[in-house]
């Protein structure tokens, strides 16, 4: 049954007739001038009255809470609205930017017609519940951005990008179905709870194919993701699409791809094989440092943030490494996902601001930024010291607490420790080039240093981002409350899994967990199987 | 003792208290573009605003309830953010708040045409609302971060004439002593003074976290609740040194020896701000921490806290005699008055430490918490009216003035008023009555020492008023000065203060007298909230404390009170006669040397030995000096040394390696990343096969 006041319905609804009455708005104009400023307007609001509605519902408790799975294809929950709220703001404040950055370019309703469907894509797989709705929702969110990414259709860097990264998104799309084909063909159902029951009773000769299927669900994400080595894609997409869509991708997609790894991967692994956690941890830690270790030289901003956000994506991944261990890993990662979001897109978005103003995404523009373009540039360092993980910004907290819940799980796996301590090092690391570009904007003096004007809708946009990063930096307390709440009931589990990893007996040992989520079309229960390897 | 918890009803308003400041100061600068007057009253608005709220609170004091509201804040150490109204919090709180208004009035006439004053305002109200958040806030973590505030916004105002002219140095040119130079600069000043506290400030942090080791929670009700942690840290010795540690920020903050010597060079921010730092903000909040912890660690008592609380005692009464001692012989208003001020608070913090050593501890914290509001009051009166006089005049030292009460008759009144209370004259004033109290508590402790104590506090009380009858004496009395000659010859004479100006200073030197004429009355009433406050929230009550006594596990050693509280019309008559007789000497030789100039100061460089004196107190004990040579030349010497052959050699080349390493690892990433949509796919389909395998395995 199809609730029709649920919440990913209102704002499919809501999106979708504005994201396609944008065209037909185009088309039934007289006059072929850009009207940018109209259709940014538009879908601004389409997007602000989204947003609104998810918090509404959300506050108004009209929401299931946590992650729950039913025998629909989407399910009303706080972990979607989590990601809801988590990817509209970013949309949000692409669209706004791009009043000023989409100024005088072609096709306008085009532009900001395919962020919205995108935009409904992404809200739909955080609540997707089935896997061939998921699979749709992703189609929704990727098709529109093959789009968005060859925007400047006469710039050959934007095609190429466009190209690769269609390229690897087909690639990447065939390998979700062919994932899918193998959990239905092994367990009967589509359905994500009922497929993870039919896992948690695979018999033992299928249990390689679960694997395979799980293997093939890593790589599909882990693209969107950019998790090493699925990630080669990434820097040349996002510093070649226009920078606000490197925005979108960056901040949107890849979180939208982080919902659906929750959803499938963490849930779904769990149920076969207690040692995948050391697969993750050890993709995290490559992930991580790979793009640290990339961004140090680069010489364009955008391709540094490209690379920043592979590693911060290592970052987040520890969160997930570390599921079944404790409590707080989870919760971390959707915190660090939520900041990661809004400091992602802030960067991107003053390298749009640049770009608009300046002409330009090379570093070398960005000497004596600070004296230029005063908004721009503290936005920027502002956003660069949060990545960074600098106290007292929202980065800070985000590692804080995922870092943490790896040292707290040092008792359960004796590997955990190491993830904080690389985490902590990379960190350290990519201040190297994150206070290189604030050294390039304050401490060095341009060959022109005249005032320049900055955009105003992307000062609002970035004014917003500052106000977010400090502002929750000093009072993180609601955004970690809203994280904890929405994320998967994994307490009862981990305890299970470091009982038996303890009682280290040989075989199989099943074991069934009250799942602590109450609502009534939920899945009561998860059984849990734990091979030990000892 | 209805505690309300939450957000709810009042609890509201004891958050806006410090909050608003913080908004005025975010917004000051958008305003600003709006003119320059309505940016001025903004800020004005906002102070106004703050101090209504803490107006609100006041019936909460007087009923002895409490306001205590928490959010949750940092998770991750189960802390939280919350806001403590007690009767301790909200008295401080309205003083703050509505000194504070009085200064920022006085502000707008005063600073008036001055450049930058978006600055000004900005740190102005940055100020208040860090000091706000030190009164108000639940724990010691965020105290700390008012108090930080405090030390920023101090730095940022003692050198607000970053541009360093020469009229706003302090000291005379050319003066050395010991080879290091006594007049600074504002900028220098300032950094002086953030670097001094910051000193203190690393002690608290110190001592902070050594209990939060322990207790696992900074709030001041959580620490009272469960006193396991004292148990443990007194065990290892620990208790008292983290007390002392807590009180070295206190030290830093509220100029005490040996971190006085910031507070001269304060002098060079404008008037305004010396009276907002020496009256209601940064040095009272040395003050108020003491007050904050001492209860709390008094009952604690049973751990033997009597060693910090004669760390505390002794360090305020010495630096209450050595700053008396200098401002006798400094030749800048402003700076006698800074002298004044560490001085007094001397007196604060030696009360405040003579109640932990005596057998009725209110007497002594009441005492010292009546000084606080009486100091408060005149002090700031007296920096106003003296930043009017440097404003008409146009010099800093007092041997530019002269006769300037013909001029300046309102200023001239209402300064005498305020001085009077700073002198203690009997009955009529505020300054008397808390000076008595602080005698009083310190004859009737049983403490072992305190005859020494109460001899020093006398001859304190003889220096401050006779200085402080020079003060007047040369700034208002006697003849021309040369320079206010050379004046009225360029044309310039010297005039009364518009309204705005004095009409701060002449309300606060006013409400001195008001007060002090029933300053009996307002001291017992201030005894009774004390009482009932440290009654009911930390049990401390005169049965409890002869039980504690009794308990062979506390140190104190017990006299008998040098005199027993046989009260004489409510007062202890051996400390009235005290005040009296301080008063008189003190004042009849400041009288007779600066009134009525019957006798010339000059004698003093007559006589070898008095003209010694004089420049040792001159050159204010050698401290600074010592200071500077132990502190700043001694440790750039070593560190150049440890520069030369150690940073330039060792360290350099550590850092070339890694940096060269790092590079070089990079460039070897980038190559990987070849462009070509074919590695690409390689490296994707390698990648999906060594997940498969890691699964497997």
């Amino acid at each position: 049954m199809v609730d029709f006041l649920s919440t990913p319905l209102l704002v499919t609804v809501v999106l979708g007739s504005v994201g396609l009455g944008i065209p037909v708005i185009d088309a039934l104009k007289k006059e072929r001038g850009s009207n940018n400023k109209l259709y940014s307007a538009i879908a601004f609001g389409a997007l602000i009255i989204a947003i609104g509605i998810v918090i509404i519902r959300v506050l108004s408790g009209a929401v299931m809470p946590a992650a729950a799975f039913g025998p629909g294809v989407l399910s009303d929950d706080l972990f979607g609205s989590f990601f809801a709220v988590a990817l509209l703001i970013v949309s949000i404040m692409v669209t706004a930017s791009s009043w000023n950055y989409m100024k005088g370019k072609a096709n306008p309703a085009a532009y900001y017609s395919l962020i919205l469907l995108s935009s409904i894509g992404m809200v739909l797989i955080g609540y997707s519940t089935d896997l061939v709705m998921l699979f749709v929702a992703w189609e929704l969110m990727s098709l529109p951005t093959y789009a968005l990414a060859a925007f400047s259709k006469r710039d050959p860097i934007s095609n190429e990008a466009a190209i690769k990264y269609f390229m690897f998104g087909a690639l990447s799309s065939a390998i979700l179905v062919f994932a899918i084909g193998l959990v239905y063909g092994i367990t009967g159902t589509t359905n994500i709870g009922g497929a993870i029951q039919g896992l948690a009773h695979l018999q033992k000769d299928l249990i390689p194919v679960g694997l395979l299927a799980i293997a093939l669900f890593i790589a599909g994400f882990g693209f969107k993701i950019g998790l090493v080595p699925f990630h080669m894609w990434l820097p040349d997409a996002y510093e070649g699409a226009p920078t606000t869509i490197g925005a979108l991708l960056a901040a949107g997609t890849k979180k939208a791809g982080f919902a659906a790894a929750l959803r499938v991967i963490v849930l779904g692994m769990f149920v076969l094989h207690p040692d995948w956690t050391f697969t993750l941890a050890v993709i995290a830690i490559f992930t991580m440092t790979l793009g640290n270790f990339a961004a140090l030289v680069q010489k364009s901003v955008p391709r540094i943030l490209a690379y920043s956000s592979i590693a911060q994506a290592g970052y987040i991944l520890i969160g997930f490494a570390l599921a079944p261990y404790s409590n707080q890993a989870l919760t971390g990662s959707l915190f660090y996902i939520i900041n990661h979001a809004v400091m992602k897109s802030a960067g991107f978005i003053a390298a749009a601001a640049v770009a608009t103003a300046l002409a330009g995404y090379s570093l070398e523009k960005y000497r004596g930024l600070g004296h230029r373009m005063p908004i721009t540039a503290i936005a920027l360092s502002i956003s660069l010291l949060s990545l960074a993980g600098v106290p007292p910004l929202v980065g800070f907290w985000s590692k804080l607490v995922v870092f943490g819940a790896a040292i707290n799980s040092g008792s359960i796996v004796a590997w955990a420790p190491y993830l904080a301590i690389a985490g902590l090092l990379n960190s350290a690391l990519s201040l190297g080039y994150y206070a290189w570009i604030i050294k390039k904007m304050y401490m060095e003096q341009g060959p022109d240093m005249t005032k320049v004007k900055e955009p105003r809708a992307i000062a609002a946009v970035l004014i917003f981002a500052i106000i977010f990063m400090v502002g929750f930096g000093i009072w993180y307390a609601p955004v970690l409350e809203f994280a904890s709440k929405a994320v998967p009931h994994f307490g009862n589990i981990a305890s299970v899994v470091s009982n038996g990893s303890s009682s280290s007996s040989h075989g199989v040992k099943s074991a069934s967990v009250a799942s602590s989520n109450s609502s009534a079309a939920g899945l009561r229960s998860i059984a849990v199987v734990v091979r030990s390897h000892t | 003792m209805v505690e309300i918890t939450g957000f709810g009803g009042i609890a509201v308003n004891v958050w806006l208290v410090w909050i608003l400041p913080f908004i005025g100061a975010a917004i000051i600068a958008a305003v600003a573009r709006a003119g320059i007057k309505i940016r001025d009253y903004t800020a004005v608005g906002f102070a106004l605003a703050s101090a209504v709220s803490a107006t609100t609170l006041i019936p909460l004091a007087f009923s002895g309830n409490e306001v205590h509201s928490q959010v949750n804040w940092i998770a991750v150490l189960h802390l939280k953010a919350g806001v403590l109204g007690d009767p301790l919090s909200v008295i401080m709180a309205n003083l703050v708040a509505w000194i504070s208004f009085l200064i920022f009035v006085y502000s707008t006439g005063y600073m008036h045409g001055e450049r930058d004053l978006t600055r000004y305002w900005f740190f102005m109200l940055f100020f208040i609302g860090s000091m706000q958040l030190v009164v108000l806030s639940d724990n010691l973590l965020m105290l700390f971060f008012g108090w930080e505030g405090v030390g920023l916004a101090s730095y940022a105002l003692v050198g607000f004439w970053y541009t360093d002219r020469k009229k706003d140095f302090v000291g005379t040119e050319g003066h050395r002593a010991g080879g290091i130079a006594m007049w600074a600069s504002p900028s220098h000043a300032g950094a002086k003074a953030f670097l001094m506290t910051k000193a203190g400030d690393t002690m608290m942090l110190a001592g902070m976290f050594l209990i939060f080791a322990y207790s696992g929670t900074f709030g001041f009700k959580e620490l009272l609740q469960n006193q396991g942690w004292a148990v443990q840290m007194a065990h290892q010795n620990l208790l008292v040194p983290a007390a002392i540690l807590l009180f070295g920020g206190a030290i830093g903050k509220s100029a005490q020896f040996p971190l006085n010597e910031w507070l001269l060079e304060a002098m060079t921010g404008p008037a305004s701000v010396s009276a907002l730092i020496h009256a209601a903000t940064m040095v009272k909040a040395g003050v108020f921490l003491v007050a904050r912890i001492a209860p709390l660690f008094f009952a604690l008592a049973a751990f033997g806290m009597t060693q910090f609380f004669e760390v505390v005692a002794w360090v305020g009464a010495f630096t209450a005699f050595l700053l008396a001692s200098q401002a006798i012989a400094n030749p800048e208003i402003k700076k006698v008055l800074a002298y004044s001020t560490g001085s007094q608070i001397g007196y604060m913090m030696m009360a405040i430490g003579i109640a932990g050593l005596s057998t009725n501890f209110v007497d002594g914290y009441t005492a010292g918490f009546f000084q606080l509001i009486s100091h408060a009051m005149f002090k700031a009166a007296l920096f106003m009216g003296a930043g009017a006089l440097l404003h008409v005049v146009g010099s800093r030292f007092m041997s530019d003035m002269g006769g300037m009460r013909k001029y300046m008759r309102k200023t001239y009144i209402f300064m005498f008023l305020a001085a009077m209370s700073l002198a203690a004259a009997p009955l009529i004033t505020l300054g008397f009555w808390s000076k008595d109290a602080i005698f009083a508590a310190v004859l009737g402790s049983g403490y072992v020492h305190s005859l020494p104590l109460f001899i020093m506090a006398f001859v304190v009380a003889i220096m401050t008023a006779f200085y402080t009858f020079r003060m007047i004496g040369m700034s208002f009395f006697g003849k021309k000065s040369q320079h206010l000659e050379e004046l009225e010859k360029a044309g310039h004479h010297p005039h009364e203060v518009r309204p705005v100006v004095w009409v701060p200073f002449a309300i606060l030197a006013v409400a001195t007298i008001a007060i002090g004429v029933v300053g009996f009355a307002f001291g017992a009433q201030l005894q009774h909230i004390f009482s009932g406050y440290l009654a009911n929230y930390f049990g401390i009550t005169q049965q409890k404390q002869l039980q504690l006594l009794q308990n062979p596990a506390t140190t104190t050693q017990l006299v008998k009170p040098l005199t027993e509280t046989k009260l004489f019309l409510g007062l202890n008559p051996y400390a009235a006669a005290a005040s009296f007789g301080a008063f008189a000497i003190g004042g009849f030789l400041g009288y007779m040397f600066y009134i009525a100039r019957k006798i010339d100061p000059q004698i003093i460089s007559k006589n070898f030995v008095t003209r010694g004196i004089w420049q040792f107190l001159y050159n204010r004990w050698y401290l600074n000096s010592a200071l500077y040579w132990g502190a700043v030349i001694g440790p750039v010497a070593i560190y150049r040394i440890i520069w030369r052959y150690f940073e330039l050699t060792v360290m350099e080349g550590i850092s070339h390696a890694f940096e060269f390493s790092m590079a070089s690892f990079s460039r070897v990433v980038k190559a990987g990343q070849t462009g070509i949509t074919q590695t690409y796919l390689f490296v994707f389909g390698v990648g999906i096969m060594i997940i498969i395998m890691l699964l497997l395995l």
